[in-house]
């Protein structure tokens, strides 16, 4: 059954890429969210903070993304 | 990566529905250039490179030309827009000093939000912003900018602080020296313009498809029956994304905007 | 057919060329230089034109809102005091008609009493002359009466005498004779 599947092994990469940012994105957001709940004054400095941990987290999703290209 | 489109079966009703192109390229690059001067090539990009720029121009100038004490609504939300990006973003991460990138930022942010919305732009339906072109130069731009920044506000300390961190255990630090030199001179920038750049090839592919696929299957309901009525339920789900588009399109450019400045300002105030 | 009905979606391959997936991951050399270009530019007329414009409006708008409202501000105080004003005058315009229609009725009412004090000295004036008219007309008719008596008495009296008597004489007896009767009388 093995054989009959077809097709490049870089997007099967590129699917075990995205699992880890696609949870560490959520727990990212989700205490963001708990911290801006918490603290609504300072919201502004939460959401600065989300972004930039969402941008080091989607980090590795994105480069699974290039390899999936390269590869 | 011809398998990639669509399953060909699906669709190989007759000889000339041709369902998939051959090339995921297709949907991207242009090949044949209208024109060629000099070895450079005006492909069809070029040309919406250089629409996107005189809309920006023209907004920015349509809405700011009079400087009217009671603004027009347009005028209202340019310079909105405009203070958005300078009191929010240049000044509201960066700091006072971060008034000096409100024109980069600004730039940034409309250019690509045009650039962006060419995605759902009807007639022009291409996202020059999935072309790796735009976000690699404001990729290289915001390096240089925060590298610079990093070294002119703190010196060699800038380096040393990144790769030798006084406040992790002497055992650890060679490893979080090792991931923060690449984590900010390598995959800073990759991830700035992977980041926009992919999230405009998915959102481009999900359209193409969709919307190209689920026309094919309703145009072809004469040739396949009730088969084709699958057509109509792609289609549907393309409208919905293509909604979904507008907010990515937005929020991509907000973001790239927001993170540049973000880096701007770890070079500004490193330890924060 | 259907190909050539969605141009832009669905190019129809012919050159079919090999061409990898890194191709799209790598900057198009045109399109890097457009790009670059029209970000240039964009940014040029972002720095020169737009942050120096947009500071100048807010700033002229702000000096016009604060124009506006100190001139709001003299105008509500200057209305207040020609309302003061006028509420003042109006005042001093009550007073004065209270104060004349005041003095109005004052003088009416000196009048008055003037017309009815002089009608009372006339009434007074007249009542007199009337009665010293009429006492005068009595003396005179009573001094007239007194000399036909006696002139009767005299005449009456040389009848039954039969002499003509001293004339004046006997006048002269016969009204002091009256004279003491009205004596009496009176």
């Amino acid at each position: 059954m093995i054989e009959e599947l077809a097709g490049p092994i870089a997007l099967v990469g590129y699917g075990l890429a995205a699992i880890g940012p696609g949870i560490g994105i959520g727990i990212v957001v989700g205490n963001a969210i708990q911290a801006m709940a918490r603290q609504p004054e300072a919201a502004g400095m939460a959401r600065t903070t989300m972004f930039l941990g969402i941008a080091f987290t989607e980090a590795l999703a994105l480069i699974g993304f290039v390899l999936f290209f390269i590869a | 990566m011809e398998s990639v489109i669509l399953a060909a079966s699906e669709c190989d009703v007759e000889a000339e529905i041709i369902c998939a192109p051959s090339d995921v390229l297709e949907l991207f690059e242009f090949t044949k250039p209208l024109f060629s001067i000099g070895g450079f090539d005006f492909t069809r990009t070029v040309f919406l490179i250089f629409l996107a720029m005189f809309i920006v121009l023209a907004i920015l100038y349509y809405g700011l030309r009079k400087g009217e004490k009671v603004p027009s609504k347009f005028g209202a939300a340019v310079e909105s827009l405009v203070t958005f990006v300078r009191d929010d973003i240049a000044i509201g991460i960066i700091g006072p000093e971060g008034i000096k990138y409100a024109p980069y930022l600004l730039t940034v942010f409309t250019f690509v939000i045009v650039g962006n919305l060419f995605e759902v732009t009807p007639l022009i339906n291409f996202p020059i912003t999935s072309r790796m072109a735009i976000p690699a130069f404001i990729a290289v731009v915001t390096w240089v900018i925060f590298v610079i920044v990093g070294f002119k506000k703190n010196g060699l300390h800038y380096l040393t602080d990144l790769v030798w961190p006084k406040s992790v255990p002497l055992a650890l630090r060679w490893l979080v020296g090792i991931i923060e030199f690449v984590s900010t001179f390598v995959l800073r920038p990759i991830t700035l313009a992977v980041r926009l750049f992919a999230n405009l090839v998915a959102g481009h592919l999900m359209l193409s498809l969709l919307l190209a696929s689920g026309y094919i299957f309703v145009t072809a309901i004469p040739d396949v029956g009730l088969k084709g009525f699958v057509g109509v339920a792609w289609f549907v789900f393309g409208l919905g994304i293509y909604l979904f588009e507008i907010v990515v399109a937005v929020l991509q450019a907000y973001i790239i905007t927001l993170l540049s400045a973000v880096y701007v300002q770890t070079s500004v105030h490193p330890e924060h | 057919m259907f190909a050539s009905a969605l141009p832009v979606f669905l190019a129809a391959s012919e050159g079919a060329e090999e061409s990898s997936g890194i191709d799209l991951l790598l900057p198009a050399t045109s399109e890097l230089v457009a790009g670059i270009l029209a970000f240039v530019i964009i940014y040029i007329m972002a720095w020169k034109w737009v942050f120096p414009q947009i500071t100048k409006t807010l700033e002229n708008r702000q000096a016009a809102i604060k124009a506006d409202y100190e001139a709001a501000e003299a105008a509500k105080v200057e209305a207040e005091s020609l309302k003061n004003d006028y509420q003042a005058q109006l005042a001093q315009a009550r007073d004065e008609a209270s104060r004349i229609v005041e003095e109005a009725r004052q003088a009416g009412e000196s009048v008055r009493a003037d017309v009815v004090a002089r009608a009372e000295t006339e009434a007074t004036a007249i009542k007199e002359r009337a009665t010293a008219d009429m006492s005068g007309e009595r003396d005179r008719v009573a001094a007239g009466l007194k000399r036909e008596v006696a002139d009767l008495s005299l005449d009456v009296a040389e009848k039954v005498l039969g002499t003509s008597l001293d004339r004046g004489a006997q006048q002269a007896l016969v009204n002091q004779y009256i004279d003491e009767l009205g004596g009496l009388g009176s």
